[in-house]
């Protein structure tokens, strides 16, 4: 459980901040008449949101989550800043609860 | 309690289990996904008509969004084979995690109108789970060292 946690949230900050840097500095850029640093911080965010889509969807499983969470969750990394509100809004919600339910073993629950 | 049709499985279910896929909840669910689907490959193909007309970056994109298709109809099929594993398995068959807690936050003595409950020692077992939270919520709020317990 904590394994699934910390890769999901490793991702989540990772791609957010991925994120950011490509529309507050990226896009600017790009309207500016430089376009590289877009075009290739976007590719790098591209990859970085599939691996993001994988941990988040373990994640979404782990936590039982239903399919409108699970949707949230993962389109998560497509806004900017929303990976940081919405990884918050899981931990308080969802992941703190489970890991208190069940500290030192994996829960039983679904 | 016979519904008609068989029941093979589980010693709850009064329906076959697979009648959740037609609820109208679900469905909306199958019709997003259908539309998302092929939304997506068409998504890339319109990416695919970009990079050969020349935009290099597009080339990420027309291989991105069937990847993204591809994961959609997986993670579509793992989330139903778990729904039918939840509501086959335990006999509960809780709409959403939401309801589950809900459920769960009702005092002990109310909420005993759950026609669906599993047998008497998963009951327990959910009882101990939600008993083991609540233990746990109390300490970390009114801990002996009267400090919030952080991530464990």
């Amino acid at each position: 459980m904590h394994a699934v946690v910390l890769r999901y949230r490793v991702m989540a900050y990772i791609t957010g901040v991925v994120l950011i840097v490509l529309c507050f500095v990226g896009i600017p850029l790009q309207i500016a008449g430089h376009p590289t640093f877009a075009n290739d911080v976007g590719v790098l965010h591209g990859i970085l949101y599939i691996i993001y889509l994988v941990c988040a969807w373990q994640l979404s499983r782990k936590l039982a989550l239903t399919n409108g969470q699970t949707v949230i969750l993962l389109l998560a990394g497509t806004v900017p800043i929303m990976t940081f509100i919405v990884e918050r809004w899981a931990t308080r919600r969802f992941i703190n609860p489970a890991i208190a339910a069940a500290p030192s073993a994996e829960p039983v629950s679904r | 309690m016979e519904t008609g049709g068989p029941a093979p499985q589980g010693t709850q279910a009064t329906a076959p289990v697979w009648r959740f896929l037609i609820t109208p909840r679900w469905l909306g669910w199958h019709v997003l996904m259908v539309l998302s689907f092929w939304g997506m490959l068409w998504l890339g193909d319109w990416q695919l008509h970009r990079a050969l007309a020349g935009n290099g970056l597009s080339w990420a994109y027309t291989f991105e969004w069937p990847l993204f298709a591809g994961f959609a109809v997986v993670f579509w099929a793992k989330t139903i084979r778990d729904e039918f594993r939840i509501r086959r398995g335990g006999g509960e068959v809780p709409e959403d995690a939401e309801a589950v807690s809900v459920a769960q936050s009702l005092p002990a003595g109310l909420g005993t109108a759950q026609v669906q409950q599993p047998a008497d020692d998963a009951d327990d077992a959910e009882l101990t789970r939600y008993n083991a939270y609540l233990a746990r919520l109390n300490e970390e709020v009114k801990g002996t060292h009267g400090k919030r317990h952080g991530f464990r």
